[in-house]
């Protein structure tokens, strides 16, 4: 098992955008009962992964509650950093 | 890959302005907070370094060589505040649920980069300071406040960080700032014999902070920062206690043991080094946090404002509520702050686009 930040970064090795609700449901079976896997922690995490160039925003919508939901995805040079410190 | 369908509304550009914003103001915050903290830390170290048994420590009748005095009770100061962090550090991350992933990280690449920055950024640039200070005087006072300029352009040439021009006069402000309150608190500048030793000592801390700030940004974005500072915290408590202390107390002829065994048991210190290392824990969290949300050079430059909380917290702490005397704020010291403000203004923003943004309001 991985630490929680790791398999939020992990995740998006595959190409794919995801939002934080993705992130969440995604990661819920292996790490559902970890008190940070919630929305803002998971926000967060991915702006400041978004910082520090290791994700980039792809776009952005509001939802049904009208927030803003935003989705990261990484490019093919994130990736390659991502795998090369996360086995 | 989902793609994007269509334009975003005007609704919601407005509110990813206001999250992303935000977010900036937040890192901002943290990474002030984080300066803020230290300042404390600073002031319950020194308070705990001169009550209870520290007086002997350092009186003349302690029986210690003036290296064991200078180096060794230093590095033991220094390592009770971050052993005592350490043990918060982990409380809180088991308060959270983040011991487990506290294990984890540690045996991940990320995990041991993070581990050797906290040394190179705790004990090997802390005694480099020390000696810096002792072979060349205060003038290493201003030469170590350059990490922060240090620590940014490490970021950029190692995580592609932005540095512009405005970034680096920002970044100046806050070293010539800091370097006022460095000067006038340490009485200015002096000849000394091991002056350019005294100074590649000094360059080498602020190196080492600057690795660490910049590494330890770094490396928080893919550890939580919670968990990356219970992996700093144990590390340099360790490292410290286990490591420096005994070879500096070898050296200097003391019997380290004992020391470390003296100064543990004496509660009169070690309730200011608990409230320190509380202090500690946040000082450093908050540190990596700031850097990695807001990058390393407004980070830095935000925590660098430390020299002016460090006198300060000192002065509230030690000189009013516990009535020590010699702990006066030097009036320059209000002046730098307010320079170190302007320095971080210009570092986070652009006083041009403000200007813009008026003329067309």
């Amino acid at each position: 098992m991985k630490p929680l930040n790791f398999a939020i970064l992990k995740l998006f090795t595959d190409g794919r955008e995801r939002s934080p609700e993705d992130v969440i449901e995604a990661l819920k079976p292996e790490y559902g009962s970890f008190k940070a896997l919630n929305k803002p922690e998971v926000l967060t995490s991915l702006m400041t992964a978004e910082s520090n160039g290791l994700l980039e925003e792809s776009r952005f919508e509001l939802d049904e509650a009208g927030e803003v939901r935003m989705f990261f995805r990484a490019g093919a040079e994130s990736i390659a950093t991502i795998n090369n410190y996360i086995r | 890959m989902e793609q994007a369908t269509g334009m975003p509304s005007q609704a919601a550009i407005e509110a990813k302005n206001r999250l992303t914003g935000s977010f900036r103001r937040r890192g901002i915050i943290t990474a002030v907070m984080s300066g803020i903290t230290y300042g404390n830390y600073t002031a319950f170290m020194t308070l705990a370094m001169s009550v209870g048994i520290w007086s002997r420590f350092y009186g003349e009748d302690s029986g210690f060589t003036p290296f064991a005095v200078a180096f060794m009770l230093s590095a033991l100061g220094a390592a009770l505040t971050d052993t005592c962090s350490a043990v918060w550090a982990l409380l809180i991350a088991a308060w959270k649920g983040k011991l487990g992933d506290f294990g984890r990280s540690f045996k991940t690449k990320p995990g041991v980069i993070l581990a050797f920055a906290a040394m190179i950024g705790g004990p090997l640039a802390s005694t480099a300071y020390v000696i810096g200070l002792q072979q060349a005087g205060s003038i290493v006072v201003p030469i170590s406040a350059l990490c922060p300029a240090i620590g940014a352009i490490l970021a950029r040439i190692l995580f592609k960080q932005a540095l512009t021009p405005r970034m680096m006069l920002g970044i100046l402000i806050c070293f010539g700032a800091s370097a006022l309150i460095g000067m006038s608190s340490m009485g200015g500048t002096e000849a000394h014999p091991n002056m350019m030793l005294g100074l590649l000592f000094g360059f080498g801390a602020a190196l080492g902070w600057g690795i660490e700030g910049c590494v330890g940004g770094y490396a928080t974005s893919m550890i939580d920062p919670e968990v990356s500072i219970a992996i700093r915290e144990v590390t340099n408590g360790l490292s410290n206690l286990v490591i420096m202390v005994p070879i500096l107390g070898l050296i200097g002829g003391a019997s380290p043991l004992d020391v470390i065994g003296t100064a543990l048991a004496d509660w009169d210190s070690m309730k200011f080094f608990i409230i320190g290392g509380f202090a500690c824990y946040w000082g450093f969290m908050l540190w990596y946090k700031g850097n990695a949300m807001c990058g390393a050079a407004l980070g830095m430059a935000c925590n660098g404002m430390f020299s002016f909380w460090g006198p300060f917290f000192c002065w509230v702490w030690i000189g009013l509520v516990f009535g020590i005397d010699g702990w006066n704020m030097p009036p320059v010291a209000w002046v730098a702050a307010i320079l170190m403000v302007v320095g971080i203004f210009t570092i986070a923003t652009n006083p041009l686009a403000i200007f813009m943004k008026k003329k067309e309001g």
